[in-house]
C-alpha cells in the first residue's frame, strides 16, 4: 500500500508546505462579509420575536432563537473563514488556499491567465477592499481573492499580468 | 461591395476595405427559416379554422382568399426581410483571420484569429442536404458563441472554405503540396505538432498552386457499424429505464382499465427517447480519419457534421466503459476542445471521439490526440489504466483507508504520469480514465473536505477547458497529492514552453 510513504514526499499538512510564505487577506473582510449576512439574520431574528409577541404561542420562539444562534455561529465561523483565505506567489504560479472544514488548494500558473478582474462593491469600498479574480479558460479555476487592500489589489493585478505577459502560452 | 443600406456604421464596426468580400448562398434565408415559417403558416391556418365556432372548414374556405393574402403578406415581408439580411451577410479571410459580417440595424462584424482556430466544422442540417449547401463553423477559444458560422454555401465551396482555412491556419502562406501523411501505425512515436518536417521532406503529389486545391490527404481509421451503434445504444441505462417506463405505462393502464392513463407517461416517454434518438442520430456512420490538418471526423443521420480538430487542440480525454458494455469491451472516447464547452454540455456531446468501439479502436482513437504517450511500453500502461486496479511501478493508487469513502472503486482511483502526460484512472463499475497531455494543463488543485482530513486524504482536480471531461484523482493520500501537485505544476510548465501547435505545420523558425 502506498500507506507506507517512500522517500521523496513532502512532510506535514499537504496544504500548508515549507518553504512557502502565504500572504494573508485583510481583517476587515470579517467587516465586509459579516455586515451584510449578520443584518439579513437580525432582521429575521427581529421579525421572528415579533410574530413570537405577536401570537403569544410559546413555541413561536424557536424561531429568533435559531437566528440569534445563526448570528453567533457566523461571529465564530467568519472570522477564522477569513484567517483561512491565503495566497503566495511563486516564479511561476500563484497559489491560492482557502476553506477550514473543505479546503481548497488552487494552482494558477501566471501563463495561463486569460485575464483579471478587480472588484469592488460599496461595502469593500468603504473598507478599502478589493477582490482579484483570475481567469483561466478553465470555467474549473475557482481563483478569486476576497478582501485585498485596494493597492495590494491593483499592485497584485498589474504585477500578475505582467508576469503573465511574460509566460504567456497558448491554450 | 457595399450594403446599399443608409444606416450609419457605427464607428470602428466598418470593415477594412481591402478585404474581399463574398455572399452566402441566397438559399440561406429559407434553409434557417424554414421551420419557422412552417410554424407560423400552421399557426395561422389553425386560429382561422377555430374562429369558425366548429365549422371551421368551412369557415376557412369562406375567407380562403383572406387567409392567402395573410399568408402571402407574411412571406412577402419575411422575404424582404431575408433578402435585405442576405445582402448585409458576408465572409472574408485575410492572412490572418476569418471575417463575417451580418446585420441590418443591429450589424455585427465578427472576426476569428486563424492561430485560435481550434476545430473547424462543416455541418448539414436535413433542410441544408435538400439544398446541397452546408455551412462551415469556425471553432475559437472565446467562450461562449464566440465561433464563427459561415453558411450557407454549396458543399464544394464549403469544403474548399475548410480546406483553405486550415491551410492558412496551418501556417501554409501558399501551399503548394498538401503534404504526405506523416503518421502510419499507431505508438510509432511521430508528432504531428513536429510535422513541419514532414511535409517539407515528403513532397507530396503536385497540387494547383491554389489555396482553394488543398484538402490534406487522409488515412481512415475506424468506423462504427450501425449494427453495433444500435447494440450499445439499447445497451445504456437510459435505453433500460425507457423499458421500464413503458412497462410501468402499459401495467398502469391496465390496471386503472383506460388508455388514458398512457398519455401522462408522454412527456417522460419523449424526453428519454429523444435523448438516446439524438446519440443514436449524432452518432450514425462515425467514421475517424487523421490527416496533417489533424482529426477528421464525420458523422450524423438527419444532419451531418464533419469536425476537423487540428492537432494539439485537445484538451484533455476521456475513455469510459458503462457497465453493461463491459460484456463485449466497449469503450466511448470524449475529448474537450476549447470553444465547444457549452455547446457540448447543451445538445449533448459534439465531442465525442468515438461514440462506441472495441479497446483497440478506443487506444486509436487516444493514440490520435496523444501520438506518443510519453512511455516506452503504452500498451502495458493502457492495460492497466484501463482494466487495472491498485498500486504499480506506473500507477500510483489511493490508500486502502479510502475505502470509508468510495467503497465500490478505491482500489481503481489513481494515477500515472508519463514524460507526455497524466492518466487518471478511476470507476470500478463504470471504468474511466482520462488523460491530460502536460501542456494542456490549464490550472490545478487539490480539494479536502473533513471526512478525507480526518483519513490523510485529498482529491487532485486538473482544471481543463469547458466540456464534458473533467480529470481528477479523488481520495489520493495527501501526500501524494500533494507531490503530484507540486510535480505535475513543473511539468505542465516546461511542457508549455516547448509547445508549438499555434501554426502547426509552419516551420519554428518562421514564427512570429
Amino acid at each position: 500500500m502506498t500507506d507506507d510513504a517512500p522517500a521523496v514526499r513532502a512532510p506535514g499538512d499537504p496544504f500548508d508546505p515549507p518553504g512557502l510564505e502565504w500572504s494573508r487577506v485583510s481583517g476587515k473582510l470579517v467587516t465586509a462579509r459579516l455586515v451584510p449576512s449578520l443584518t439579513t439574520v437580525g432582521l429575521l431574528a427581529v421579525v421572528g420575536a415579533v410574530v413570537a409577541l405577536a401570537t403569544g404561542a410559546a413555541w413561536v420562539w424557536v424561531f429568533p432563537a435559531f437566528f440569534v444562534l445563526l448570528a453567533l455561529w457566523l461571529l465564530w465561523l467568519v472570522p477564522r473563514q477569513v484567517h483561512a483565505i491565503g495566497y503566495a506567489e511563486r516564479a511561476d504560479d500563484l497559489l491560492i488556499r482557502k476553506g477550514i472544514m473543505f479546503r481548497t488548494l488552487v494552482v494558477v500558473p501566471y501563463g495561463r491567465m486569460q485575464y483579471l478582474d478587480v472588484q469592488r462593491g460599496p461595502l469593500t469600498r468603504a473598507l478599502g477592499l478589493a477582490s482579484l479574480q483570475l481567469h483561466t479558460a478553465s470555467a474549473g479555476t475557482d481563483a478569486s481573492i476576497d478582501g485585498l487592500p485596494a493597492e495590494v489589489a491593483e499592485r497584485l493585478r498589474d504585477q500578475l499580468a505582467a508576469r503573465g505577459e511574460a509566460r504567456l502560452a497558448g491554450l | 461591395m457595399s450594403d446599399g443600406l443608409p444606416v450609419p456604421a457605427p464607428g470602428g464596426a466598418t470593415a477594412p476595405s481591402s478585404l474581399a468580400w463574398q455572399r452566402v448562398h441566397p438559399v440561406t434565408p429559407l434553409v434557417k427559416g424554414w421551420l419557422v415559417l412552417v410554424v407560423v403558416v400552421l399557426g395561422l391556418l389553425r386560429s382561422t379554422a377555430e374562429q369558425g365556432d366548429g365549422d371551421g372548414a368551412r369557415f376557412a374556405l369562406h375567407h380562403l382568399a383572406w387567409v392567402l393574402l395573410g399568408i402571402a403578406a407574411i412571406v412577402v415581408v419575411a422575404g424582404t426581410y431575408s433578402w435585405l439580411a442576405w445582402r448585409v451577410t458576408a465572409y472574408a479571410i485575410d492572412p490572418d483571420a476569418v471575417h463575417m459580417r451580418s446585420g441590418i440595424l443591429f450589424k455585427q462584424h465578427r472576426k476569428a484569429r486563424l492561430d485560435r482556430i481550434q476545430a473547424i466544422e462543416v455541418r448539414q442540417p436535413l433542410a441544408a442536404r435538400l439544398f446541397g449547401l452546408a455551412e462551415v463553423k469556425v471553432e475559437v477559444a472565446g467562450g461562449d458563441g464566440s465561433g464563427v458560422s459561415i453558411g450557407y454555401l454549396t458543399e464544394r465551396t464549403a469544403q474548399e472554405l475548410r480546406a483553405d482555412l486550415l491551410a492558412r491556419a496551418a501556417g501554409l502562406g501558399a501551399p503548394s503540396s498538401g503534404g504526405k501523411q506523416p503518421v502510419a501505425a499507431p505508438a510509432d512515436g511521430t508528432d504531428p505538432k513536429h510535422a513541419p518536417d514532414a511535409v517539407t521532406s515528403a513532397a507530396g503529389p503536385g497540387r494547383a498552386p491554389t489555396l482553394h486545391a488543398t484538402e490534406a490527404p487522409e488515412q481512415p481509421l475506424f468506423e462504427v457499424p450501425s449494427g453495433r451503434l444500435v447494440a450499445s445504444t439499447f445497451l445504456t441505462v437510459e435505453a433500460w429505464v425507457l423499458v421500464l417506463v413503458v412497462a410501468g405505462a402499459v401495467v398502469a393502464a391496465a390496471a386503472a382499465r383506460t388508455p388514458a392513463v398512457l398519455f401522462s407517461f408522454v412527456p417522460v416517454l419523449i424526453g428519454l427517447g429523444s435523448a438516446l434518438f439524438g446519440r443514436f442520430n449524432r452518432s450514425f456512420a462515425f467514421r475517424a480519419a487523421t490527416s496533417p490538418d489533424g482529426i477528421r471526423l464525420r458523422h450524423g443521420l438527419t444532419e451531418t457534421r464533419a469536425q476537423t480538430i487540428p492537432p494539439g487542440r485537445v484538451q484533455a480525454v476521456e475513455l469510459v466503459q458503462p457497465f453493461l458494455w463491459r460484456r463485449f469491451g466497449w469503450w466511448r472516447v470524449h475529448v474537450n476542445v476549447a470553444g465547444y464547452g457549452r455547446e457540448a454540455n447543451g445538445k449533448g456531446p459534439t465531442t465525442v471521439l468515438l461514440p462506441v468501439g472495441s479497446r483497440a479502436e478506443a487506444t486509436t482513437a487516444l493514440w490520435l490526440v496523444l501520438p506518443d504517450l510519453g512511455t516506452a511500453d503504452p500498451l502495458a500502461l493502457l492495460g492497466e489504466a484501463l482494466d487495472g486496479s491498485g498500486p504499480s511501478d506506473a500507477f500510483t493508487a489511493a490508500p486502502r483507508r479510502s475505502r470509508w469513502l468510495d467503497p465500490v472503486g478505491w482500489r481503481r482511483n489513481g494515477y500515472a504520469v508519463t514524460a507526455r502526460a497524466v492518466l487518471a484512472r478511476s470507476g470500478r463499475v463504470r471504468r474511466r480514465l482520462v488523460v491530460v497531455p502536460h501542456e494542456r494543463t490549464q490550472s490545478l488543485g487539490l480539494e479536502q473536505g473533513p471526512l478525507q482530513r480526518r483519513l490523510g486524504l485529498a482529491s487532485f482536480v486538473l482544471h481543463s477547458t469547458p466540456g464534458s471531461v473533467h480529470p481528477e484523482v479523488p481520495h489520493l493520500d495527501a501526500r501524494d497529492a500533494r507531490v503530484l501537485l507540486d510535480e505535475q505544476s513543473v511539468r505542465a510548465r516546461e511542457a508549455r514552453s516547448q509547445d508549438l501547435s499555434e501554426r502547426w505545420l509552419q516551420p519554428p523558425g518562421a514564427r512570429a
